[in-house]
């Protein structure tokens, strides 16, 4: 499917972007830090939130979103604390974890149908029932839960240390290519463009919006996957605190279109990138650690208001056709 | 909702967690005692979120929401904790933080009714830059000059409380019912554009309300200071939540066009009373349950979220809206 001119645009100005920050890392480099080890850290560094991105990009294809999926990644977490501290077998450490986050993102889609409630309000109560339902997991899974579960054993730190790039990698790949050719991620833009001709063409919105859930379910319990093994400990108060800020972050920047119907894969990786070259840049360039999350804050501010202010000429003269 | 479901759900719950709290009374004036102190710290505690109320309420009347909310009275309360203290506290820090605080809201207000962002968006960015603001004003220390100002500590009793919010609800509620400003925002709720064709100022409006979130903002940063008499960068993250939980049971409807002030105190008070409940619960819990039972709060927020949304949804929907 071709790109639509802004969605292009916006691509173009992303790739300049990293490019240009990627310079700004190497004049900022010091004695000792090399390009190649920032790259190569880039990867396991990146890849929760690009992972958990491309699931959220398929949710706002429908005009849907997810709040929850920092809570989501923190249960998947603690179900694999307790069974790391019940010495299960890493592959069925692993299994639960992705298998939980699935689940739970399903439970999501499934009671925004049955409910009617719009998936950003539930997704909201999400956020703070799924934290503590991974509290009170801990308390009874794990005993004298004292407030975080200790996974400092190496066995159990391969896909975030070891396979995260290559996970990464595959991904990626899969989902440009699954992007091009498929059906499902076209009748996702369908369902965020106007739900009412996606019923009169025959195409079923619940069925369509479930199956964006299911999708974003297997990303994100990947994304959880690598989060969770890549940390010496999981404290469900305060783990992965401000997460899916950080990916919606990257999903707006890449172009997708907050109302839906509008976006697309690459833009969201490219985000993600972005995002993260620029907190590189300014921890290389000494900025005070303090001035960081205001400056990132402002950038996504900056960047989506610049963005809506373009499109709004557009929406203005639409309302009066 | 019927109106009287949240007064008695109020009610019972106070009743359930006296019970399990353990107190005993002897006689009717022992119980009067006790009942009174209870309600009196009640409004203290609950004050700021009383005032965070009222504004919230406005936002969604006119169909957005304000994430934000924690991090701007982190951050005033942040600006007024690097003044000095003593009585020139009353000239220099309280109009600054007034200043401040009206300048965040009606920045909120520019960049959803000029800029066009979706409100929810909006504020998750500013949600972001405020708190990073709060580590650039405080950095990692904390700071309580509140103690030395003389006549501060007040506000944060009950009489000082009580002051602010029934001059809020009482007199504020009076005069938003009969003002022409009210129906204005309802209108602009239910139909943007519509509105705009009625010939109201659709961005003035919005930029007021917001500006006017940023004013209680203000009220309940003095509110928390009094009472706390510290701040750090940190303080009252999630507090957003709490606000938003309270306005959906007290009825406001979150898709814009319709709100009650009454409710909203309601549903702050049903809010709060689960709050100081489950502190009271401590000795209970440890007995009869095999979890933290402060576990539960984060549960039952999420639960009472859904629950509040979906009845006011099933309530408009049989009305035929």
């Amino acid at each position: 499917m071709p790109l639509s001119r802004s969605l292009a645009r916006r691509l173009i100005v992303l790739s300049a972007g990293n490019v240009l920050l990627l310079l700004g890392i190497t004049l900022c480099l010091k004695q000792g830090a090399s390009m190649a080890d920032i790259l190569r850290r880039c990867g396991s560094d990146v890849a929760p939130t690009v992972l958990a991105g491309l699931g959220m990009t398929g949710l706002i294809f429908t005009g849907a979103i997810d709040l929850s999926i920092a809570s989501i990644v923190v249960v998947a977490g603690t179900i694999f604390g307790i069974l790391v501290q019940r010495g299960a077998s890493p592959s069925t450490c692993y299994g639960a974890c992705v298998c939980t986050a699935w689940v739970l993102s399903m439970l999501n889609g499934w009671l925004v149908r049955a409910l009617r409630i719009p998936a950003i309000i539930l997704t909201l109560a999400g956020l703070t029932f799924y934290r503590g339902m991974a509290l009170v997991a801990a308390d009874l899974g794990v005993p004298n839960f004292s407030g975080n579960i200790s996974v400092a054993d190496d066995a159990f730190h391969a896909p975030g240390k070891r396979w995260a790039g290559w996970i990464l990698l595959v991904v990626i790949v899969a989902a440009l290519l699954w992007e091009r050719s498929a059906r499902t991620s076209r009748s996702w833009l369908a369902l965020g463009s106007s739900p009412e001709a996606c019923r009169l063409m025959g195409l079923r919105p619940s069925k369509i919006l479930q199956s964006a859930f299911c999708a974003s379910g297997i990303f994100l319990g990947l994304a959880a996957l690598v989060f969770v093994t890549r940390i010496q400990a999981i404290e469900p108060a305060r783990l992965a605190l401000g997460f899916e800020l950080q990916v919606i972050g990257a999903v707006v920047l890449g172009g997708a279109s907050i109302f839906g119907g509008e976006g697309c894969f690459g833009g969201t990786i490219l985000g993600a990138l972005f995002l993260y070259f620029t907190s590189q840049l300014l921890t290389y360039a000494g900025l005070n650690p303090y001035f960081q999350e205001a400056v990132v804050g402002a950038l996504i501010l900056a960047v989506i208001g610049l963005d809506c202010a373009l499109q709004r000429q557009r929406k203005s003269l639409e309302e009066l056709a | 909702m019927k109106g009287w479901v949240l007064p008695v759900l109020l009610v019972l719950e106070m009743g359930l967690f006296t019970a399990i709290s353990g107190a005993m009374f002897d006689s009717p004036t022992a119980f009067f005692h006790y009942f009174s102190g209870y309600l009196g710290d009640l409004i203290a505690q609950s004050a700021p979120v009383l005032l965070l109320g009222f504004g919230m309420t406005l936002v969604m009347i006119t169909a957005g929401i304000d994430l934000s909310v924690g991090s701007m009275v982190a951050l005033v309360a942040a600006v007024m904790a690097v003044c000095p203290g003593g009585p020139g506290f009353w000239f220099t820090a309280v109009p600054l933080g007034l200043l401040v605080a009206v300048l965040l809201g009606l920045t909120n207000g520019v960049l959803v009714a000029w800029l066009d962002i979706p409100p929810i968006i909006a504020t998750l960015g500013t949600m972001i830059f405020y708190r990073g603001l709060c580590f650039v004003v405080l950095g990692d220390a904390e700071k309580s000059p509140f103690i030395d100002v003389p006549g501060y500590e007040g506000l944060g009793q009950f009489l000082g409380a009580a002051l602010l919010v029934a001059l809020a609800y009482l007199v504020g509620g009076y005069y938003f019912d009969r003002s022409r400003w009210r129906r204005e925002i309802l209108m602009l709720g239910g139909n943007r554009i519509a509105a705009r064709y009625a010939g109201i100022p659709t961005g003035r409006r919005l930029c007021q309300v917001y500006g006017l979130m940023g004013l209680f903002a203000f009220a309940a940063a003095l509110c928390f200071t009094a009472r706390n008499s510290s701040v750090s960068a940190s303080s009252l993250t999630g507090l957003e939540l709490r606000v938003i939980v309270a306005v959906v049971l007290g009825g406001t409807l979150v898709q814009g066009g319709s709100g009650s002030l009454t409710g909203t105190f309601f549903g702050v008070l049903v809010v709060a009373v689960l709050d100081e409940g489950l502190r009271g619960a401590v000795t209970w819990g440890e007995r009869h349950l095999p979890f933290k039972i402060s576990h539960l709060q984060y549960l039952l927020l999420g639960a009472l979220l859904v629950l509040g949304v979906w009845l006011n949804g099933r309530v408009s929907r049989t009305r035929g809206r």
